[in-house]
């Protein structure tokens, strides 16, 4: 027996009881364990795939995809490919993501601000508010919002609000920039991109020679300025050369015997459903951060601030809330993640979000290979907002001197 | 020395009429200063148009016969009808599973003897034997299942005696019980071949807001010592631990939970053999409890990074082995500081159980969708059923932050 235990010893400790052997032990364990788990499931798939015939591979991607997305805001067609209506359904997603966070996230602060107003009526209408949505499931909402838009006349008699707004069961009609030609439109739109960076360059500058100089130099005003009117110069100069101006202003009418809206904007029913829905649900959790985040300043910098004699509006817009975000961002990134995520709801309020047109592609493509793809778009849109939350708190994060 | 007078100072004077009372009240959280007052005029004027319109509506106009006519389906679903349960009245299972949960209701008050504790419990047990007297026709609501529902009183009294004067009346006696009652619900709803009265269910007819309960139950006892596993191999310094328990937690935090049921639903039964018996209720549970722990680990990594390191070295220092550390030192104080997101994460899953519509399952919004749907006379009440439901939802959902937060205030978190 000690002859055994002198042979099993690494560095003079019985390898049973070496701390680093039984690291390394339980950890190839586990790492086995699991891989070989995650293959045999794959392997699994596989082999019932090939046994039941079930179709695979990625080769559906250039077979036209042959089913009509209901809401597109890139053109789509229905002979288009599989691969081009995915990108159709994920820009579809990605508008709802930005449109839902920009809004949930002004929401949620109005919100949360109100929450902490000294006015008692507003800060319990405001927690009555939080109190209600946060507790109430997200499809609940949805579907609430959704049959309020269904109870709304049809098209043809709807309500027309100046001929230019038209609100029906089938969505919201509004005016909307258009492009009249591609090239000047593209010319436009690059040169317009330049004068917005102008225009921050210009209110960077105009900031630093404000701190330096500690004379006014209206950098917003300034900046802003800069950016609108070399975009106006490069309106008018792209009118000349192309003959027409880049964008005109495309106005929604009733068409044919069904009284369709064509034209403008318009916004489906489940759009706006699954937007009221998502902003809703959302703000009220963002407000609770927004509230956890003002309250964590230290009373003493309201108090300084106050003594200095800032008001009540300026004191939360330059000290208060400048040292809030860095305890709001994090929380703050992950909502937004959620509501991306949550978005994928769409499809019960019948909006075409990248999970229900994925949902019926494979009813004709093979369902493995797209649910790789889904994986793969919504992971992807996950890391691109944590890259970009991480980006902006490194930004306001505390730094020394 | 300075003079010092000899006279006892005059008192103090009342505070002006102005600062105190319902006048100073008013003053100072409604009319404190011009924007202030604008604020309550506004608000004033918004709430009385809200509660105007919305109080005619839900009084005179809304239709909630709706509601009435779904009535018990949105409890059980399909589970006592004919095709689930031919020829026999199963509606006593679902219930004597109630007449459980009182009891360990009732246990939990004797246990703990707090007020909100017996405020909660006798709450619930009052409301359950309300339901006695719905007046219901005799042929939906039998006397069988009114006795049923108001035997849940003395129910909750028989738990309340049991934990004061027996040795049962221990966490650790409750905790067991309450597992062994989670099970035997499953057992007693599920049937017994072979027993009069306990003919078998299949889970397809499993419905409404037992299925809510049932899943959300499950996932939160599951994910929760799944979720500490999660991360106390996140914070493991053992590289290959690691790596697996961040790529489980990110590729699961990292999609939405209905593309993972509908995955569950595609692919899983793939991996399994063609006769292998399938079960969309397992799944669902185990794939919400899955995405649930990604998500609770997360939680408990944060509240295991709030702890201060002289913790560790302390236990360590006392000789303590590692396991020892974390089980009763770290993780006890780490659960503790993180008790709001741990009920937040607990409310979320509750409310997600919505979502196993996506693999056909009938849960209670399903039930009243699909109802909607197929009912074209119902169409135009859809905003009551939804109102309706969202309220039962609330109430679940604001009573489990309301426990916990009055929780909080008891174990002294962020007291001590």
């Amino acid at each position: 027996m000690t002859g055994l235990s002198r042979i099993l010893t690494y560095n003079g400790i019985p390898i049973w009881r070496h701390i680093q052997v039984i690291h390394w032990v339980s950890q190839v364990a586990s790492g086995v364990l699991v891989v070989t788990l995650v293959v045999w499931f794959f392997v699994n798939i596989g082999n019932a795939v090939r046994d039941r015939e079930i179709p695979y591979g990625f080769g559906f991607l250039e077979r036209a995809y042959q089913t009509p997305i209901g809401q597109h805001f890139i053109p789509y067609e229905s002979s288009d490919t599989f691969l081009y209506a995915f990108g159709v359904a994920a820009t579809n997603t990605l508008i709802v993501s930005i449109v839902g966070v920009v809004l949930a996230t002004g929401l949620g602060i109005a919100v949360g601000v109100a929450r902490l107003s000294g006015n008692w009526l507003l800060s319990k209408a405001a927690l009555v508010y939080v109190e209600f949505f946060r507790n109430v499931p997200l499809l609940v909402q949805l579907f609430f919002w959704f049959y309020i838009i269904l109870a709304l006349p049809p098209v043809r008699q709807g309500y027309v609000i100046a001929e230019r707004l038209y609100i029906n069961n089938a969505g919201f009609s509004s005016p909307f920039p258009a492009a009249n030609d591609t090239h000047g439109t593209l010319t436009w739109t690059a040169l317009a991109a330049f004068a917005v960076a102008a225009g921050l360059l210009a209110h960077r500058l105009l900031l630093l020679r404000e701190t330096r100089t500690r004379a006014a130099s209206y950098p917003l005003a300034l900046g802003s300025a800069t950016a609108i009117i070399l975009a106006a110069i490069a309106w008018l100069a792209v009118g000349a050369v192309f003959g027409e101006s880049p964008l005109y202003l495309s106005q929604p009418a009733p068409q044919g015997a069904f009284g369709r809206i064509s034209g403008g904007l318009t916004l489906s029913g489940g759009l706006i459903a699954l937007l009221a829905g998502l902003v809703i649900y959302t703000s009220s959790f963002i407000a609770e951060i927004v509230r956890a985040g003002l309250q964590s300043v230290n009373r003493g910098q309201v108090e300084a601030a106050r003594a200095l004699g800032l008001p009540q509006l300026e004191t939360l817009r330059q000290v208060t809330f400048p040292q809030a975000l860095r305890v709001i961002v994090p929380p703050l990134i992950s909502q937004c993640l959620n509501l991306t995520k949550n978005s994928s709801l769409a499809g019960a309020i019948g909006y075409s979000d990248l999970f229900n047109v994925a949902r019926t592609m494979t009813q004709t493509a093979p369902a493995v290979s797209i649910f790789i793809l889904v994986m793969a778009a919504y992971l992807a849109m996950s890391l691109t907002y944590s890259l970009i939350g991480n980006l902006y708190n490194r930004h306001i994060r505390i730094t020394g001197g | 020395m300075g003079a010092v007078s000899s006279t006892s100072p005059a008192s103090a004077l009342p505070p002006p009429r102005s600062e105190i009372g319902v006048t100073g009240w008013v003053r100072a959280n409604l009319f404190s200063s011009w924007h202030s007052s604008l604020t309550t005029v506004l608000s004033i004027i918004v709430l009385g148009l809200v509660l105007w319109f919305g109080l005619r509506w839900v009084f005179f106009q809304a239709d909630w016969t709706v509601v009435t006519t779904l009535g018990g389906r949105m409890i059980i679903g399909q589970y006592n009808t004919e095709a689930a349960c031919p020829g026999q009245n199963c509606f006593w299972r679902p219930q004597v599973a109630v007449l459980m949960v009182t009891a360990l209701l009732g246990m939990g008050w004797g246990f703990t003897s707090g007020t909100i504790t017996r405020r909660l419990t006798l709450g619930i047990a009052v409301i359950l034997a309300a339901f006695a007297f719905l007046p219901y026709s005799r042929e939906s609501m039998g006397w069988d299942v009114r006795l049923l529902l108001l035997a849940n009183l003395p129910s909750l009294f028989l738990g309340w005696a049991l934990a004061r004067y027996t040795p049962l009346g221990s966490a650790r006696w409750i905790a067991v019980l309450g597992i062994a009652a989670f099970l035997l619900t499953l057992v007693l709803l599920r049937g017994l071949p072979g027993i009069p009265g306990m003919q078998p269910v299949s889970v397809i007819y499993w419905g409404g807001l037992m299925l809510n309960l049932l899943l959300a139950l499950a996932g939160i006892v599951l994910c929760l010592p799944l979720g500490i596993a999660l991360a106390l191999g996140r914070r493991s310094n053992l590289p290959v631990v690691k790596l697996l328990c961040i790529a489980f937690i990110e590729i699961f935090r990292g999609v939405p939970l209905i593309t993972l049921l509908f995955m569950s639903q595609v692919l899983v039964p793939l991996a399994f053999p063609e006769n292998f018996p399938q079960n969309s209720l397992f799944r669902a549970a185990v794939v919400i409890t899955l995405f649930s722990a990604a998500y609770m680990a997360e939680n408990i990594r944060g509240g295991l990074q709030a702890l201060r390191p002289g913790q560790a070295e302390a236990a360590r220092a006392l000789g303590l082995p590692g396991w020892q550390t974390t089980m009763f030192i770290l993780l006890p104080q780490a659960i503790r500081n993180v008790i709001p997101a741990i009920v937040g994460q607990s409310i979320s899953l509750f409310k997600d159980t919505t979502l196993v519509y996506i693999i056909g399952m009938l849960d209670v919004l399903e039930i009243g969708r699909a109802f909607i749907q197929g009912n074209a006379e119902y169409l135009a009440s859809a905003p009551e059923l939804l109102i309706f439901l969202g309220l039962v939802f609330w109430i679940f959902t604001y009573t489990m932050s309301y426990v916990s937060q009055r929780g909080e205030q008891e174990l002294g978190v962020g007291q001590r």
